[in-house]
């Protein structure tokens, strides 16, 4: 089995040395080979989907306006017009929480997007660098891990208002040093492995090395921070929200929906419990791939060695 | 066939006399949903204080046929039939009680690398009376000090108080065989216990082996792909191929006539000191015109740090285009230094080190390679030592090679990837592959291939066919030899194995703490007379089919350097040295 599936991903890089699509059609073989071996990965990967598909949809499932109140049907429980019931202001519990979603995913893909990006580059390009260069990146990254996560959130956005952007940007503050940190420690095994000494024999300009050699050999690391970090950044966002310090009412969020209708528990438990179930199951969704990526990456390595 | 001395019947009772009694024994192991037979049918015994050797590339089940002497299968594998007897018990039937009884009690194991075989966090004394307690026994200090004393380690009472790290290689080797013998075992199973020792402490080490099964009246099994080590310590030999033994004969006889295919195969491709031919003649043929020098060092000093003392110490040498210059010591002599330098990977402290190509490339090799002009690089070309890190694994073989192409000669083509995959004895369609999807002797000719692709004038091979079989180590040797001859390059080959030197050399430089002691043409320096580290190399040295250790001391060393060079004519350098 191990055999065809390499041989597959062999035959699937014929398109070129480096050619983009085989590569991508590489990944995505392996992709499925991984997927075939860890019941983790596919249930993980499989909630992931449903949410991205729900909140992709959310417009046209949802059935009402997410933010349209309506004083006549306020803390409904369910009912056919209102399958979730309603909140304290009758707006529909249902399209907010998959409304919700859609925020929810887009500042996470973005947050985690580029704080991975930026903590990978500079984690690879810090541990080849290895002097002045090195010390100072990694000093300022020990500095920023030093502050509570939560604590320089709440300031950036006490100053910068809590625009989608702003909060973008703050989580890839809090989050691209740690990446950093992780990254820079699996890169520097790399460098100690005698393709990147042959790069280096030929002469190669330091970033060669790092995007050729170095990066494409990190990448499943990344891959797995890439998953827990989102589930963080889910949280984290979640956190500011129902702190007050995130999206702004009316806006659908699920922190903010738990906050609104943490009061109103006892009356309509579905407008608290719904976005709290729709966080769970993504956070549980980001953690199960983290792991089962860890898993077969790992495995994966070792099978295809075990070949030769 | 002449195979197998020992006979199908008797399936229930070993022999009276052995110690171990394997019985058709068929191993399978679970891929997927497929069984893999890895043993098919393997039988054979040991008496006390008889040596078998188990002899076979990787991968053809000698290692797994071992471990069952220990009651030990890899996970996923399984017993599909016959039955392994030690001491008179079956041992895969035996209660978890009384398997580790067996396990260091009545069969003991000295693995490939001590260093991992020992705890890093325990001093070696602690390690050696847990060995002796856990069976049972007294863990007085004296009976520990007997111990080290027995293994032949000198100064006892401080080895006892060293952690694993504070001790070389092969001190670490005898404390595990130390710990192996602590229980008296009837069995010793050795799994290629010298392979990462170098060959003066190797035969050292095997020579104490010997010793201490003959003392102890052990069973010995000995499992190992150097035909050398085990005809110089076997009494008889077991050629494994694909899980089965084509072949089971007294030492003596198998390599005075080897009857099957196979081991024929093997015995001619094993390097040996006392080989004659090929390298004779083209060294004949050489001396009359010498050609000038590719690469000139005099005085050449490589440091690492200031505080440290010098890797390469005032080392001067030459190497002549279409000439192979191979550098021999144990570990830490600094010969991969050398070869470090030479790529341009560490910079030169002082020494001049020049390279003056054919097509009047010059340039200086002292300067560290950023600072390498392009067509130096490019002339200078490395070839690594593990072929398994040599290859980017995300990277196919095609890109590996077109890389250097496009650098160096700016355009690229899968037609020229082709050309120089069919120089190195590959296919074409090689190209599309992924490292993981070669074997070590088709990476390590990728690796070959990558540094022709440059277009080079020099090759620097670093040790380069440590981690590969004998078959594919002749034929990678073969390959580097007809592309020195067809290309004209020159070679500066880095080993610590003078059996591989003598094939493929020239000239021989041998080096020890940082410095040459002897340099010369490889049939001066192999016929001798010779500096005494060379003769303590030599004779360490374990060609197959010698059946005599010689006695090697590699505790002690028996000269010092003195100043000057003795001339013996034709090039031949001997360091002057007194006796210490």
């Amino acid at each position: 089995m191990t055999r065809s599936t390499t041989d597959a991903t062999g035959a699937a890089l014929n398109a070129g040395p480096g050619g983009l699509p085989g590569r991508i059609r590489g990944v995505a073989t392996s992709l499925t080979s991984s997927l075939s071996g860890s019941a983790a990965l596919t249930i993980g990967l499989g909630l992931i989907a449903v949410h991205v598909v729900l909140a992709v949809l959310a417009p046209w499932i949802a059935g009402h306006d997410p933010v349209a109140t309506d004083s006549t049907v306020a803390l409904t429980g369910s009912t056919w017009t209102h399958w979730l019931g309603t909140d304290q202001y009758g707006r529909d519990i249902l399209s907010r929480t998959l409304n919700g979603g859609r925020y929810a995913l887009l500042v996470t893909f973005l947050a985690t997007t580029i704080a991975v990006g930026i903590g990978t580059v500079l984690g690879c390009i810090t541990a080849y660098a290895d002097n002045w260069f090195d010390e100072v990146v990694m000093r300022i990254v020990d500095a920023l891990l030093a502050v509570p996560s939560i604590l320089a959130l709440l300031v950036v956005v006490t100053v910068f208002d809590s625009g989608l952007w702003v909060i973008v940007l703050a989580v890839t503050v809090v989050y691209a040093p740690a990446v950093t940190r992780v990254v820079r420690g699996a890169a520097r095994t790399i460098i100690t492995q005698d393709y990147v000494t042959a790069a280096r024999a030929r002469g190669e300009k330091p970033l060669s090395i790092v995007f050729r050699e170095i990066l494409p050999n990190v990448m499943d690391v990344v891959l797995v921070e890439y998953a827990m970090r989102a589930s963080w950044i889910v949280l984290l966002i979640s956190t500011l929200s129902f702190l007050g310090f995130g999206a702004n009412p009316p806006t659908p969020d699920w922190g903010l929906m738990v906050q609104e209708n943490r009061t109103a528990l006892t009356v309509a438990p579905l407008g608290a419990l719904a976005p709290i179930v729709a966080l769970a199951t993504l956070v549980i969704g980001l953690n199960l791939s983290a792991d089962g990526l860890s898993k077969s990456l790992g495995i994966d390595r070792a099978q295809k060695g075990a070949v030769s | 066939m002449s195979s197998a001395p020992v006979s199908t019947s008797s399936p229930v009772d070993a022999p009276p006399d052995t110690v171990v009694h394997v019985d058709d024994l068929s191993i399978s192991y679970a891929a997927g949903r497929r069984d893999v037979p890895v043993v098919r049918g393997v039988s054979f015994s040991i008496r006390p204080g008889r040596a078998l050797g188990l002899v076979g590339e990787s991968g053809s089940g000698k290692s797994t046929v071992a471990r069952t002497l220990l009651a030990h299968l890899r996970r996923g594998s399984r017993i599909v039939g016959g039955r392994v007897t030690v001491a008179g018990s079956d041992v895969f039937a035996l209660g978890d009680r009384e398997r580790r009884a067996l396990r260091g009690g009545t069969a003991a194991l000295v693995a490939q690398n001590a260093g991992q075989a020992l705890t890093p966090s325990m001093r070696v004394g602690r390690q050696l009376r847990e060995a002796l307690e856990s069976h049972g026994l007294p863990g007085g200090h004296e009976r520990v000090l007997e111990l080290v004393r027995h293994v032949r380690l000198p100064d006892p009472e401080t080895i006892v108080e060293r952690y694993p790290h504070q001790l070389s290689g092969g001190q670490q080797q005898r404390i595990a065989i130390a710990m192996a013998i602590a229980a008296r075992p009837r069995l010793l199973v050795l799994d290629e216990p010298t392979t990462a020792l170098d060959v003066v402490t190797q035969a050292a080490v095997l020579e104490l082996v010997r010793d201490l099964s003959v003392e102890l009246e052990m069973a010995i099994l000995l499992v190992s792909h150097d035909l050398g080590v085990v005809s110089a310590m076997a009494d008889e030999i077991a050629v494994m191929r694909d899980g089965v033994i084509v072949e089971h004969r007294q030492t003596a006889e198998l390599f005075a006539d080897p009857q099957h295919e196979y081991t024929r195969e093997l015995l001619a491709s094993a390097p040996r000191t006392s080989a004659t031919g090929l390298s004779a003649e083209r060294g004949g043929g050489r001396a009359s015109a010498p050609p000038p020098p590719l690469v000139t060092a005099a005085d050449l000093v490589v440091r690492y740090a200031r505080s440290l003392p010098p890797a390469v110490d005032a080392v001067s040498f030459a190497i002549g285009a279409q000439e192979t210059l191979a550098v021999v010591g144990e570990s830490g002599s600094g010969k991969s230094t050398l070869a470090t330098a030479m790529a341009g990977l560490i910079p030169a402290e002082s020494g001049t080190f020049t390279f003056r190509g054919d097509d009047g490339i010059e340039g200086d090799l002292t300067r560290p390679v950023a600072r390498r002009s392009l067509d130096l690089r490019r002339s200078v070309q490395l070839v690594f030592q593990n072929a398994d890190t040599s290859l980017n694994p995300r990277r196919t073989v095609g890109a590996a090679i077109a890389r250097p192409l496009r650098l160096f000669t700016g355009s690229t083509s899968p037609d020229r990837v082709a050309e120089l995959l069919e120089e190195v004895g590959l296919t074409p369609d090689f190209a599309s592959r992924l490292p993981a999807q070669l074997s070590g002797g088709q990476r390590q000719r990728v690796g070959i291939a990558r540094a022709l692709a440059a277009g080079p004038e020099l090759i620097i091979a670093d040790e380069i066919t440590t981690a590969l079989d004998v078959r594919v180590q002749a034929g990678v040797l073969d390959l580097l030899t007809d592309l020195r001859d067809e290309k004209g390059l020159g070679c500066l080959f880095i080993s610590h194995d003078l059996a591989v030197v003598r094939g493929v050399a020239d000239r021989v430089a041998v080096m020890t703490g940082g410095r040459f002691v002897e340099i010369g043409s490889t049939e001066d320096v192999f016929s001798g007379p010779n500096h005494p580290y060379t003769r303590q190399l030599l004779d360490a040295t374990l060609d197959p089919g010698t059946t005599v250790l010689r006695g090697v001391d590699d505790t002690t060393r028996t000269w010092r350097d003195a100043d000057g060079w003795d001339d013996l004519g034709d090039g031949h350098r001997i360091r002057r040295w007194e006796s210490a």
